[in-house]
């Protein structure tokens, strides 16, 4: 026993020694700079004690990106679960034939994310896009709206490219779930005439729990952290329409030569995922224990 | 200690050129990196050729060039500088941002190269106000001489029987005209927020000269909250709401050349840029370039004090620098020097530049008449967007942005800028 546990600690110890390193020692690191005034070149920063705290509680900007990442998350759960349900569903009950259906669906999820945004920005494009001429071209000029540049839309036509990228991940996390149902409880529903959609709903779906579970908690978690797609499609903008937690650090301590501050924005962001995560994990136990 | 210090910097810079060691055994092999932003039509190749003459008449010195797109090298070059992993020699617009580099200690001071064999006589005078801080040189101005002026498509213009506008109020005449014609007046990819502040500071200028923004810059006599920056804020306005700039022009990027597909598809008339895109567009749309394009400079307000012949621009766009943490220092200065001699000035010309040499001659009449309007210039207001200290220069390029956008009042952009600028005095 006691080679094994020897031999456990040896081989797990790297790891462990590469995420002090890269990972706990920097987060532990912003956290003090938080506490400094600091332009990321100088050698000298100088104290600022809870001057950047201070600031943060009054940004607006702030408390903006931390509503807008809160819509990322209610829009996220509620359109990409739904929808990658379905599609589990569906391909999980047509059997072989909808194989393919499965691979093309699982396209957007191995695209490069900053691909993925290119290739909607040019889709979203006024003049040269795909949506606005052809709604011109139908007469539907009403609905040929400014979807990147106007603020009221930009971060919902960015959350709609999201959830395109996000579902078929839900998706093949569900269908993996479903496959691994017994197909003998569909002949025994079936025997006792139960239809399609009574299956789903009382037999399928509660035996998800576990999966749908995780799935709400890696969309939770993804969407406060997110940056990518709206980086590479708004910047955060127009004027901060679509600004992100991350968004904000990243331009605080890197376009502003603002490093304390950027690095109070990051404990910030931190310290909200963290006990997001935390909660969520503990729903999800006491819902284990109960069930 | 430091490099410890800035593992985060470093996860996110990702791929960092920095100067290379020299080898032992070899011939004393050095290695440079050179890092810029010249991504499209003749950019690369103008650098490119400097660095193959170079590296024929120093074989033993490694230089690796690293083009990096525009908007994307400006966040890249401060982490790495921040990282203590600069390269040896990058590109650097002067004023705010590379005083900051000065104050670090990041930048080496050119003065003493610059006076050996006076080769300082061979710039512009003008070229040097950016890059001078406390009477010490600390670039080499290499690339374009560059100022805002309206590019204008000379087909669409004669189609509407327009002609160039003297005056603001014939702009705004202009401006209606197009846009009763289903012609975007004017094209802008204000997304990286820098296109729309020409407008702003051309405004500005003509309103009250160049003193106002000094001043305000400089904390002494007035601030952002000056009337003449709220003025300028609702003329800007005012072309918002005529209709002025392009459906979706918050949104659209720069770099990828969005507004130059508006101009070449004749969707827009107008562009008001800086005569670098004169390059780009030689080599990317020669036919456009030949037949339709022409320029005039922005024009006068009757009612403003600023002389109509101020431009707003560099001398010398974009200077050469050199990192202190680069390892050969004299080999670097003798490349840059490369990237702006006979030879390299020849082909610049050639590709539609306008080097900051004194006593530089084109027979390209495009390029003539910028050289003439630099020359009559009596002052070359630098963008503010690099004048400013960073931050500052952040909340300028934002309210510039949220006028655009009609979501900040020409009031609360002047509060909000002068606050931003006090909170970094």
């Amino acid at each position: 026993m006691k080679t094994q546990s020897k031999t456990a600690f040896l081989f797990l110890l790297p790891a462990f020694a590469f995420l002090i390193v890269f990972v706990v020692w920097p987060v532990l690191y912003s956290i003090n700079l938080s506490f400094y005034d600091w332009n990321g070149i100088t050698a000298s920063r100088h104290f600022a004690g809870l001057g950047n705290w201070r600031s943060l509680l009054a940004d607006e900007i702030f408390w903006r990106a931390l509503r807008n990442n809160v819509a990322i998350v209610i829009l996220s759960i509620a359109i990409q679960l739904p929808i990658a349900m379905g599609l589990a569903v569906l391909i999980h009950r047509g059997g072989r034939a909808l194989k393919i259906f499965k691979v093309v669906y699982y396209f957007p999820m191995l695209m490069s994310t900053v691909a993925v945004g290119v290739l909607f920005k040019a889709v979203y494009d006024l003049q040269f896009g795909a949506i606005n001429p052809m709604l011109e071209a139908i007469g539907l000029q009403q609905l040929a709206l400014d979807w990147l540049g106007d603020a009221r839309y930009s971060l919902y036509s960015v959350i709609a490219v999201i959830c395109w990228q996000f579902i078929p991940f839900y998706m093949i996390l569900f269908l993996a779930r479903l496959v691994s149902i017994p197909s003998e409880l569909r002949e025994a529903a079936a025997i006792d005439g139960a239809t399609g959609s009574q299956y789903f709903w009382r037999i399928e779906l509660p035996l998800m729990r576990g999966i749908v579970g995780t799935a709400i908690t890696l969309s939770l978690i993804g969407s406060l952290k997110y940056f990518d797609l709206i980086w590479v499609m708004t910047e955060g903008g127009p004027s901060h329409a679509s600004e992100l937690m991350a968004t904000y650090m990243y331009k605080q301590a890197f376009s502003s030569f603002r490093m304390g501050y950027g690095s109070a924005i990051a404990t910030a962001m931190f310290t909200i995922v963290m006990i997001t995560a935390l909660a969520a994990m503990a729903v999800g136990q006491r819902r284990r224990a109960e069930a | 200690m430091r490099t410890t210090h800035y593992c985060l910097a470093l996860l996110l810079a990702g791929t960092l050129a920095g100067c290379g060691s020299t080898s032992p055994g070899s011939a004393e092999r050095k290695a440079m990196t050179l890092w810029h932003h010249q991504t499209a039509g003749e950019g690369p190749h103008l650098i490119q050729q400097a660095v193959d003459r170079f590296k024929a008449s120093h074989p033993n010195v490694d230089v690796e060039v690293v083009p990096i797109n525009n908007d994307a090298y400006k966040t890249k070059i401060k982490v790495a500088v921040g990282a203590g992993n600069a390269p040896c020699i990058f590109p650097s617009w002067g004023g705010g941002t590379l005083l900051e580099y000065v104050k670090a200690n990041q930048v080496v001071d050119l003065t003493s190269y610059m006076s050996k064999d006076n080769y300082r006589a061979r710039f512009l005078d003008a070229a040097y106000t950016p890059i001078t801080f406390d009477g010490k040189v600390y670039g080499v101005p290499i690339e374009n001489t560059t100022l805002a002026v309206i590019f204008y498509n000379k087909a669409i213009f004669q189609k509407y029987k327009l002609s160039e506008p003297e005056t603001y109020d014939d702009l705004l005449q202009t401006v209606r005209t197009l846009k009763q014609n289903g012609v975007a007046p004017f094209a802008l990819a204000n997304k990286p927020k820098w296109p729309g502040s020409m407008f702003f500071m051309y405004l500005v200028d003509r309103l009250a000269g160049p003193e106002t923004f000094a001043k305000a810059a400089a904390h002494e006599g007035t601030s952002f909250e000056d009337p003449v920056f709220i003025e300028a804020g609702r003329r800007l306005q005012e072309l918002v709401r005529a209709g002025a700039f392009q459906e979706g022009f918050n949104g659209l990027d720069f770099d990828p050349g969005g507004t130059r597909a508006l101009m070449y598809s004749g969707k827009a008339a107008m562009e008001l840029m800086g005569t670098w895109q004169l390059s780009t567009i030689k080599s990317e749309n020669p036919t456009f370039y030949q037949n339709s394009l022409g320029f005039f400079p922005f024009p006068a307000i009757k009612e403003g004090k600023g002389n109509p012949r101020d431009i707003v621009g560099t001398v010398g766009d974009n200077f050469y620098v050199i990192s202190s943490t680069c390892k050969s220092p004299d080999e670097a200065f003798a490349l840059m020097q490369y990237m702006i001699d006979d030879t390299s000035v020849e082909l610049r010309a050639k590709a539609g530049r306008v080097p900051p040499v004194k006593g530089f001659k084109t027979a390209d009449p495009v390029l003539q008449q910028i050289l003439q309007l630099v020359e009559q210039a009596p002052s070359v207001q630098l963008w503010y967007d690099q004048y400013l200290p960073p931050s500052v220069a952040e909340a300028h390029k934002d309210t510039s942005q949220a006028l655009f956008a009609l979501s900040m009042t020409p009031e609360q952009a002047a509060k909000t800028l002068e606050q931003a600028a006090r909170e970094n005095k």
